[in-house]
């Protein structure tokens, strides 16, 4: 029974994830776009759930969700409407073909690749406790093993906020009055 | 663990990944771009998340999460850039945007 | 002796070296004497040898010297060997003799030349060449000297550089040598590899008899011979190698150079001996010539090229000479030959010079008239060209067409009646050319342009050479009279004994044959030209065309190597040669416009040009591992 139920969320979330993720690359109104990644977002979020990532799931939705599909909303409310009249064309004449090739070739390779270097690993599943998964564990992790990493993500995050404010403010003149800058709009 | 076992995911991720791709190569608007984006990254965060359960170990999920974080980053300044686009009366498209002609 | 023989060899070379290191620190003047003397040293260094050979007995007049090893090569070994023997020392005293007058004459005619002094190097290495190739003790040394005087041939003919028609003859005489040249080599190479040697002695005595090596042996030699002595078939040169100076002419274009091939065949007689057939080839292609040459002179209006179709003619009666084996009549005429061509082309360089340098037989019309003495022995030379007694052509001449009948079967005969006709053409070309030109009254160009030298007809050096020969011309027959006297030919005959005796009857009908035709074609000659009793007939096409020989050789080797060369160039040269390099740069052209496409400054572009990459790599870095 349990089993059944678990293969019926699978398959449900997994269907929503590929389905948000197709209706994203094809909606030409960025803000059904922006949407339907959040949704997306959401059904890897229960993924995580299924595959015992729970502090990993949450961070999923208050980040992914909360922040950063915030912020694309808000910027897409910012420019307005910018629909794409004709979302496919443009480019060269064999963009579009090689694109497909190109992501066709891709596609069969992760699988190929996987399959091939995971070799016997892939059927023997590892017995896990309930405290997989957890903030504890992931905690440790992060301040023990992974200290570096931790760090170097959070000057990573650092920058980037430092890029934003940069990229966000005013243009400057020489000769401005500082005053008049941020009537600028 | 019950369910489908680790090829499923292995699938469902490269599909993702092409799907992303296609999104990133065929459409026009930045912002889509960006979405595309995020969609590739996402399922390079859900390969992580199950190979570490199929490990039994937690070192993906740490990854998955120092990926989570550099992704808001690069989202910040890519929306950073948009936004200066738009506010200098740009065509949000990045067929007009070749000034990186070689 | 060996010292007088290597004087006589050395003397001219010296001369060239010294002219051509001196360069521009010698006088012309002195150049032109220091030539000069160089070969008359010559000849008095010949003459000691030849009094000294004169005091031994006929069979120790072998003297053989050699400088050093020439060529060692395995088990061959050439020496640079000098042989100074009857037939050798009769050639020195010959070419070093006449060669010295008429580079005397030069002295004369050149004077004023602003390239005097190039000139008498050339004539220099002429002579030195031409000594070479007789005295030479093997036949390595006669091919190099055959091939040296071929040089010194195409040097002087094309003397006047800015002459087109002078470098163009120059290059057809060369080539056509250089054929001979090539045959002669391989009959060489066929007898080094059947004989082991290359030396006189060792070689007739080893070499094949009969058999086809011993015919490509002849035939290889008869080759260089045809081509030095302008028989037929590699005649043509000789009538364009008139472009060169008047004493160029004289020298090496009647009295020297052509006569070698003559001297060849005397010399290797004993390989001719071994491939009868190619004897009798030789014989009839002078035959032929002699007829041929005969015809074309009948019309030629140039007194140059009359007298050189002469010396063609008369070089064939020398070919039928050795070609029937009757070596001494040959080597006879040939010297009688030396003294009386010479002379007539020497005496017409008198004229041309005092014409401003026409060469037009109309034109030069009647200038006898204005120069007496130069008429004089312009008639020594035509009377000894024709064979009337008592001047050289007689005696020389008759003993070759009496051979010819000595020889016995059809082809002597048919030899026999070609020679008695040759007589008659010769009677009727010379006499025309002398009756036009010096007698009769003079044309309007002739006393327009003609101009004495300080009140005399020519300079001095020019006049007591031409003086000389006269005298040569005359006397010169006397030295052999065959059923009376015959000191040549005993001299001769140890080292070329005849083939052929003819009787005394036989030498009788020759001679008055050939004295009553020559007479009755001066007689024709004088009543078309001298009283113009008789209208000249029209000049048949077909002599005036030369026989059309020109044209041929141009249908038969000219065209299809141009067309040859032609094709090479359009589907080798352009497409493959030029083409590939064309094609490789146009390569890379193309390949880097279509590559720069790949540049368009889309972000899309360059996001599809990753994902492709990596899908690519991926297979890449999987199939290596």
């Amino acid at each position: 029974m349990a089993n059944f139920l678990v293969w019926l969320v699978w398959v449900v979330a997994a269907a929503a994830c590929l389905s948000s993720a197709l209706a994203v690359i094809s909606f030409t109104n960025p803000f059904y776009s922006a949407l339907s990644l959040i949704g997306h977002l959401a059904s890897l979020a229960v993924l995580y759930l299924l595959l015992g990532g729970e502090f990993v799931a949450a961070g999923q939705v208050l980040v992914y969700g909360g922040a950063v599909m915030v912020m694309f909303l808000f910027v897409i409310a910012y420019l307005g409407d910018r629909s794409d009249t004709s979302p496919w064309t443009g480019g060269p004449s064999w963009q579009a073909i090689g694109a497909v090739l190109a992501g066709g070739a891709l596609l069969v390779e992760v699988i190929v690749v996987v399959g091939l270097r995971a070799g016997g690993f892939l059927s023997h599943e590892a017995q896990i406790d309930r405290s997989f998964g957890s903030p504890e564990h992931i905690g440790q992790l992060f301040l023990t093993d992974h200290l570096l990493a931790f760090e170097v993500t959070s000057i990573v995050l650092f920058v980037a906020a430092v890029g934003g404010v940069v990229l966000g403010a005013h243009a400057r003149q020489i000769g401005d009055d500082p005053s008049e800058v941020d009537a600028r709009a | 663990m019950h369910g489908p076992d680790i090829t499923a995911y292995v699938i469902l991720a490269a599909l993702l990944f092409a799907t992303g791709a296609l999104g990133v190569m065929l459409r026009r608007s930045p912002l889509i771009i960006l979405l595309s984006v995020e969609i590739m990254l996402n399922s390079a965060n859900l390969l992580l998340i199950a190979f570490a359960r199929l490990h039994g170990r937690e070192d993906g999920q740490v990854f998955a999460i120092s990926v989570m974080a550099v992704a808001a980053s690069e989202v910040v300044v890519g929306l950073g850039l948009i936004v200066a686009m738009g506010r200098r009366n740009l065509d949000l498209d990045v067929d007009k945007l070749r000034t990186l002609r070689g | 002796m060996a010292a007088a023989s290597w004087t006589c060899l050395l003397l001219p070379l010296a001369a060239a070296l010294a002219i051509t290191l001196a360069g521009t620190r010698l006088s012309r003047r002195a150049a032109a004497y220091v030539s000069t003397l160089s070969t008359m040293g010559a000849f008095a260094a010949a003459v000691v040898a030849f009094a000294k050979l004169l005091g031994e007995s006929p069979e120790a007049r072998t003297h053989s010297t050699t400088a050093w090893t020439w060529l060692a090569a395995g088990p061959y070994h050439f020496g640079l060997t000098l042989l100074t023997d009857q037939l050798s020392i009769f050639m020195m005293l010959m070419v070093s003799g006449v060669g010295s007058l008429i580079v005397a004459y030069s002295v004369g005619y050149m004077d004023g030349e602003d390239e005097e002094r190039r000139y008498f190097a050339y004539m220099s290495l002429f002579v030195f060449s031409m000594l070479l190739l007789v005295q030479g003790g093997n036949l390595l040394l006669l091919l190099a000297g055959w091939g040296m005087v071929g040089l010194s041939s195409y040097l002087l003919i094309g003397f006047y550089q800015e002459r087109a028609s002078a470098i163009a003859a120059a290059k057809k005489a060369f080539i056509m040598n250089a054929f001979g040249d090539a045959t002669m080599a391989l009959a060489l190479f066929l007898l080094i590899q059947h004989t082991g040697q290359l030396d006189y002695a060792g070689v007739f005595a080893s070499a094949p008899h009969g058999g086809t090596v011993a015919n490509l042996i002849a035939l290889g030699l008869l080759g260089g011979a045809v081509a030095k002595s302008a028989q037929i078939p590699l005649h043509t040169w000789l009538p364009d190698a008139m472009e060169g100076p008047t004493p160029v002419s004289a020298l090496i274009h009647a009295a020297t150079m052509v006569t070698a091939g003559v001297y060849l065949i005397a010399r290797t007689h004993v390989l001719f001996e071994n491939a009868h057939v190619i004897q009798d080839l030789a014989a009839g292609l002078g035959a032929l010539t002699l007829l041929m040459a005969g015809l074309i002179a009948l019309v030629q209006v140039d007194i140059k090229r009359v007298i050189a179709y002469s010396t063609m003619s008369q070089i064939g009666y020398m070919f039928v000479g050795v070609g029937v084996g009757a070596y001494s009549s040959g080597l006879f005429h040939l010297m009688t030959h030396a003294f009386f061509k010479a002379l007539l082309f020497l005496a017409a360089g008198i004229a041309i010079h005092a014409v401003a340098g026409e060469q037009d037989i109309r034109k030069l019309a009647g200038i006898g008239k204005l120069m007496p003495q130069t008429k004089w022995v312009f008639l020594i030379g035509s009377l000894a060209l024709v064979g009337i007694p008592p001047f050289a052509g007689f005696f020389s001449k008759d003993p070759i067409i009496a051979s010819t009948l000595a020889r016995g079967d059809w082809f002597g005969y048919l030899l026999f009646a070609a020679g008695i006709f040759g007589a008659l053409l010769t009677g009727v070309y010379a006499f025309r050319l002398y009756f036009i030109v010096f007698t009769g009254e003079p044309s309007a160009f002739a006393r327009e342009h003609f101009h004495a030298h300080h009140g005399k007809e020519g300079p001095l050096s020019m006049r007591w050479t031409v003086g000389a020969l006269a005298v040569l011309a005359t006397i010169g027959g006397f030295l052999q009279f065959v059923p009376f006297w015959d000191p040549l030919t005993k001299w001769l005959d140890p080292v070329v004994p005849a083939l052929v005796d003819a009787t005394n009857t036989q030498e009788a009908v020759a001679s008055v044959l050939a004295v009553l035709v020559g007479a009755a074609g001066i007689a024709t000659a004088w009543l078309i030209y001298g009283s113009k009793q008789l209208i000249a007939p029209e000049p048949v096409r077909l002599f005036e065309q030369k026989f059309y020989w020109d044209e041929l050789y141009d249908r038969l080797f000219y065209y299809p190597t141009d067309l040859f060369t032609r094709g090479l160039y359009a589907f080798v040269e352009q497409p493959i040669i030029a083409g590939s390099l064309t094609a490789v740069a146009g390569f890379f052209g193309l390949g880097s416009e279509e590559l720069g496409r790949a540049q368009n400054g889309l972000v899309r572009t360059y996001a599809l040009a990753l994902a492709g990459s990596v899908a690519v790599l991926a297979v890449v870095f999987l199939s290596v591992r």
